[in-house]
């Protein structure tokens, strides 16, 4: 049996950059299996020119006066600029690990016996859980995301 | 106390990595490396089945984990247990600290001036930092071929400042290695002089770069040894206060080439050993890979830190390869 607990879509703008949503859910009962599928989109910054201004920006912040034009002629080096969201999960006994990588979409399993990669294999106890995206960076004018999480029992997948 | 060679800044699949904790492993045995920190951004889930990585590979593996938060980077080594970084705001960098100290564990500014977001998420440090004794390192040779990076050249001006300020901070390497892709690239070495007996590896490294015994290279090993009344005194230790006015210290320079042999190649050159320290280079000798030593009477005058420098030619390149952690003068 597969029963969803959040089934949301969202959108987030460069205004997100550098911060959390979180979705918090009761877990009524213990399961075998909590499942987590996110996507966003677009992954990469297509317009060029407003990449080459976000880069120079940032190269008037990172780089000592003496090395700004130097790295300014390079803008390209930092090419394609990225939007990235990662996900994290929360227990209601602590804290179950993150997927800090770029993939724009994410199919997670947590459970006693196994995890995806960066999440951490445990009981998925009766509670309320927590789902965060963190938006690293928001560099497109809107990106656009869908979560959904669900339990599942054996068998059932 | 013996040295031992360590990379202190690895990820794998388990963050963005594109290897397992086993193929990093081999991968470090092979280059000829002692010991690794697995510091995973956000994550401690790839340490799982450690123990057995390093009974099959004789390489002793550290936990870590790189807090990727979008204020700056930190590595934290010594840990045992994840510590969350997402309450952490750009002014909030101590409480943070306080936690990663308070569970034994150290944190180190990683890459700081590297070119932060859009392009690189958090990875210019932008937090605000009130007391510098709460870092107990700076990264100051990111990636491979570090020493002639720009921003690895700010990152270890930024740290000859603080210890000009009168902190006794560690300075070390970590490649950030996320693959086994080759590179001909000078790889960078941070070795820790750890100390004998039963404790556990964690504890000694945790030890050793909480103490700032630590010497950082591209190949030689250096080391440096400051001679004060009859008593010696290594890399990240204190020569104690109350010395007579007038008095002078001996201080002695030396540079392995044995180690990691075959792991790393310097073109045959004359090399340029240097004595620095808070009053400017103190000495300076050119030295071949047959006699690297250098020796010095010293001035007791106004001194916080001295280290040793070595310097020459790498690709082309005229940079330094090496230099030591500081001594300190009380």
């Amino acid at each position: 049996m597969k029963t969803v607990l959040v089934d949301a879509q969202g959108k987030v703008t460069p205004a997100g950059s550098k911060s959390h949503i979180a979705y918090r859910f009761f877990v009524p009962n213990a399961a075998d299996r909590l499942g987590v599928h996110f996507t966003y989109g677009p992954k990469y910054l297509e317009d060029q020119e407003k990449a080459k201004l976000l880069i120079e920006q940032g190269i008037e912040a990172y780089f000592e006066a003496e090395y700004l034009e130097q790295a300014k002629a390079r803008w390209q080096s930092y090419l394609p600029l990225q939007n990235l969201i990662t996900v994290s999960v929360d227990a209601p006994d602590g804290h179950r690990g993150a997927a800090h990588r770029h993939d724009r979409e994410q199919l997670h399993v947590l459970s006693r016996h196994e995890a995806t990669p960066g999440l951490a294999q445990g009981e998925i106890i009766p509670g309320m859980w927590e789902v965060t995206l963190s938006l690293h960076a928001i560099v497109t004018d809107v990106c656009d995301y869908t979560l959904k999480v669900w339990l599942e029992e054996e068998g059932t997948r | 106390m013996k040295w031992v060679a360590c990379e202190l800044h690895t990820h794998t699949f388990h963050s963005d990595g594109r290897q397992s904790l086993a193929e990093l492993a081999a991968g470090a045995k092979n280059l000829g490396f002692d010991c690794i920190a697995l510091t995973d951004h956000n994550t401690m889930t790839g340490l799982a089945g450690k123990e057995v990585i390093e009974r099959e590979t004789g390489l002793s593996i550290i936990s870590g984990m790189e807090w990727t938060t979008f204020f700056g980077h930190m590595v934290t080594i010594g840990l045992d247990e994840f510590l969350d970084w997402r309450p952490v705001g750009p002014g909030d960098i101590h409480a943070g600290l306080s936690r990663v100290h308070e569970r034994g564990g150290l944190a180190g500014m990683a890459h700081p001036f590297r070119a932060g977001s859009p392009m690189c998420t958090g990875c210019y440090w932008e937090f605000e930092i009130s007391d510098w004794n709460d870092i107990d390192y700076i990264e100051v040779w990111s990636t491979t071929f570090a020493p002639v990076k720009n921003n690895n050249i700010r990152a270890f001006r930024l740290w000859t400042e603080k210890l000009n300020e009168g902190y006794r901070i560690a300075a070390t390497s970590g490649r950030d290695w996320h693959h086994q892709d080759p590179t001909d690239d000078p790889l960078s070495v941070t070795y820790l002089q750890l100390e004998e007996g039963d404790a556990p590896i964690t504890a000694k490294v945790v030890g050793a770069l909480s103490a700032s015994r630590a010497s950082v290279t591209l190949g030689p090993l250096l080391n440096l040894e400051v001679t004060s009344r009859g008593t010696n005194y290594g890399i990240g230790s204190a020569v104690p206060g109350g010395r007579a006015s007038g008095s002078t210290f001996v201080a002695a320079v030396s540079a392995d080439f044995q180690v990691r042999k075959g792991h790393w190649k310097l073109e045959d050159q004359r090399y340029t050993l240097k004595l620095d320290s808070n009053k400017g280079i103190l000495a300076e000798e050119i030295i071949t890979s047959d006699a690297p030593r250098l020796e010095a009477e010293i001035p007791d005058e106004d001194l916080l830190w001295i280290r040793a420098e070595l310097w020459g030619m790498v690709k082309g390149v005229r940079t330094i390869i090496a230099f030591t952690n500081a001594v300190y003068f009380d």
